[in-house]
């Protein structure tokens, strides 16, 4: 284990790491520029940006590619590394556009912080610029810019060493580089937004969040992707207007840097266009449109209560049915299915599979066929309470039969990940009364037959919640921010319908009182 | 499309168990393409060579792009590559490419004649300074200390 020292902090290593890794481990304590070095790719040393001064050796060396030996003194704010860093800087800057007015990359530009830390030179390059291609269409969800590319490659070895699909290139030579695809074929692997992320400028910018956000617009808050049993962690971005993008955050246990495409549309179903807003009674039958009655959630909940008692008072408590789908946090779980069996006293508690062919499916690196964020703890609170032998057909023959009348049912956050919701609406619509749980809107729900009372449902990011994954790694959220104010969770309808007073989650903002200026917090010292 | 001769799939498996890494083999392989191919190495041919190699397309492309004595767009029959480098420079090397363009109707690098024979391009030094100026169609052999008129003849001589 050798020692070293970094900027006069000592830190001691595992053999064979890199100073940079050094870096890594002072948590970025000390700052070190890198644009071709990442973490869980190979090391390349094209950027020239992370230069150190190492105390006996009189040239600079490259952090990234330089391995700490024992009592190694390292210094990366020497006059003679600020000089050098300053040089690099002004040759990636030689061919380098002026776009940063229209770059989605702006704010988070790693040359507009090098700029900052090391730059404010006058440039000393006459040359013209070399003139590249501009808005290359490079594949459903990711457009190049060739001009602001600064050749770090990172793109490059992610297609080659990640996703293995090679589908990126360095072509031509000299100030002609440019990355590309053979003749320019479509980069359409399941991963390809991640190119986007680890480009450390704008040459690789997201179709899906291209042109909607300056970046310093946006918060972000901690949370995961709910679009599958990986559970990925992601940093999610947002205003007042709702959820823009999402982007991967680092865990080593469940999805190192990266997450897939599918993961990065998990933020549509959040924003308000999708939502539904009121709790809606509609009866059915052929006058259902003119039919339908709004209110507010809470008072959707007390419907369902109301009916969930009209049952228990015929005796009859086991015509209540409750219908559970793997989008849900564990506490909403544990809440609803021990109302269900202590307060209402049933135990018709089904497990709603949505694409039972696909379930178990892999892609081998991130994306898993269980398109539930928390089928794992799901299993865990019915095993908890007795009820996993309930199945799928008992259901079924409860509602053919008619003993089951009334259907409880938490539906759908996102209804993209249900192929079979037209199919099992038919089917719950064999009961008298349906009372659904979402937090999106369907026109297949409002069409429903028989008489249902919708409640709008918070999401993942509105409210705390610990999800547990496929491997059994649980992950708590807390909330971001209010898209659906009104809306509620599973456990807050549990409290509806036990007749307990609701306690109802504080809608938070981290920026907690809005009469501050939203964008404020985060402009820094001037 | 494109298809190696028999003859050339051997070569290529052969280069490939030649060198420790298959990407050695990209260079030799895509002369062999070119030379099969009418002197240029098209899209389909990259495709081809990729399915032959198991090499991603991408791999091979970076080859094909970096260096100039591979062709990516049609060339004549005989692609006449004249030096322009210091002593050939220096002793009319980029003089005489004008001249025997004109002499073919050929206005800018890269375009093939009418007759589609001939296609011309400067190119960097040689290596044979001391015949300067030196000049080299196709992959033969070098025609060193060259006048126009002897340049002229030469590609007339061409069938």
């Amino acid at each position: 284990m050798p020692k070293c020292t970094i900027n006069g902090q000592e830190v001691e290593v595992k053999a064979g790491a890199t100073i940079m890794d050094a870096f890594y481990q002072l948590g970025m304590k000390e700052k070190i520029a890198h644009y071709c070095y990442h973490p869980s790719l190979s090391i390349a040393g094209v950027c020239r940006l992370c230069m150190v001064e190492i105390e006996g050796n009189p040239r600079l060396q490259i952090a990234c590619n330089t391995v700490v030996t024992e009592g190694m003194k390292v210094d990366n704010n020497s006059a003679k590394v600020n000089e050098a860093v300053k040089w690099g800087m002004d040759f990636h800057l030689i061919n380098h556009p002026l776009d940063c007015p229209i770059c989605d990359q702006a704010g988070e530009c790693g040359l507009q912080d090098q700029y900052m830390a090391y730059g404010k030179y006058e440039p000393e390059m006459a040359e013209r610029k070399v003139k590249k291609r501009k808005v290359v269409d490079l594949g459903p969800r990711v457009v190049l810019d060739s001009e602001r590319c600064v050749l770090c490659s990172r793109c490059v070895r992610f297609t080659e060493e990640v996703t293995k699909t090679n589908e990126l290139g360095i072509f031509n030579r000299g100030d002609r580089s440019e990355i590309g695809t053979f003749e320019d074929r479509p980069l359409d692997n399941h991963y390809s937004v991640n190119t986007v992320d680890i480009c450390p400028v704008g040459a690789l910018t997201s179709k899906d969040f291209r042109f909607r956000q300056r970046v310093w617009l946006l918060k972000n808050a901690e949370s995961i992707c709910t679009g599958c049993s990986t559970g990925c962690n992601v940093n999610v971005f947002f205003n007042k207007e709702g959820v823009f993008r999402l982007k991967p955050l680092y865990n080593e246990k469940v999805n190192g840097y990266w997450m897939c495409d599918t993961g990065r549309d998990t933020y549509k179903p959040i924003n308000r266009d999708a939502r539904l807003l009121d709790a809606r009674l509609s009866f059915g039958g052929d006058k259902a449109q003119a039919k339908v009655e709004y209110m507010i959630p809470l008072m959707g909940a007390k419907k369902a209560a109301e009916w969930v008692r009209e049952a228990k008072a015929a005796n009859n408590a086991k015509s209540v049915a409750l219908v559970l789908t793997g989008q849900y946090s564990s506490e909403e779980y544990e809440s609803i299915v021990s109302t269900f069996k202590a307060d209402v006293g049933t135990d018709q508690i089904f497990h709603w599979v949505n694409n039972p062919e696909s379930f178990e499916s892999f892609d081998g690196l991130l994306f898993r066929g269980d398109r539930n964020p928390n089928t794992k703890g799901l299993l865990q609170t019915l095993q908890k309470h007795g009820v996993m032998d309930n199945t799928w057909k008992d259901l079924v023959a409860g509602l053919e039969s008619g003993t089951i009348q009334t259907l409880v049912v938490a539906g759908p956050l996102d209804f993209s990940v249900f192929p079979d919701l037209q199919e099992k609406l038919a089917l719950f619509a064999k009961a008298k009364r349906l009372v659904w749980l979402s937090s999106g809107k369907s026109e297949l729900v409002d069409a429903s037959s028989i008489t249902t009372v919708q409640i709008p449902m918070r999401t993942h990011v509105e409210k705390h919640g610990t999800y547990v994954n496929h491997s059994g790694i649980a992950q708590s959220v807390k909330p971001a921010l209010s898209v659906v104010a009104k809306a509620m969770t599973l456990s807050e309808v549990a409290d509806v319908i036990a007749g307990r007073n609701v306690k109802r989650e504080e809608a938070s903002s981290p920026i907690g009182k809005r009469a501050q200026n939203e964008f404020t917090t985060q402009r820094g010292a001037l | 499309m494109f298809q190696l001769s028999e003859e050339g799939k051997e070569f290529v498996k052969k280069q490939l168990a030649r060198y420790e890494q298959k990407e050695s083999a990209i260079i030799p392989s895509l002369y062999r393409v070119q030379d099969e191919n009418n002197g240029w190495v098209s899209p389909e041919a990259v495709d081809h060579l990729s399915q032959l190699m198991d090499i991603p397309t991408a791999r091979i492309q970076e080859v094909l792009k970096f260096y100039t004595m591979f062709n990516t767009e049609p060339r004549g029959k005989y692609h006449v590559q004249v030096c322009t480098t210091l002593s050939c420079g220096m002793l009319g090397g980029r003089e005489l490419c004008s001249t025997l363009m004109k002499e073919h109707g050929v206005h800018k690098h890269g375009e093939v004649s009418k007759d589609g024979k001939f296609s011309f391009s400067h190119v960097e030094c040689l290596g044979s300074c001391d015949t300067a100026p030196v000049m080299q169609i196709n992959r033969e052999p070098y025609l060193e200390s060259l006048t126009e008129e002897k340049a002229l003849k030469i590609l007339k001589d061409l069938k």
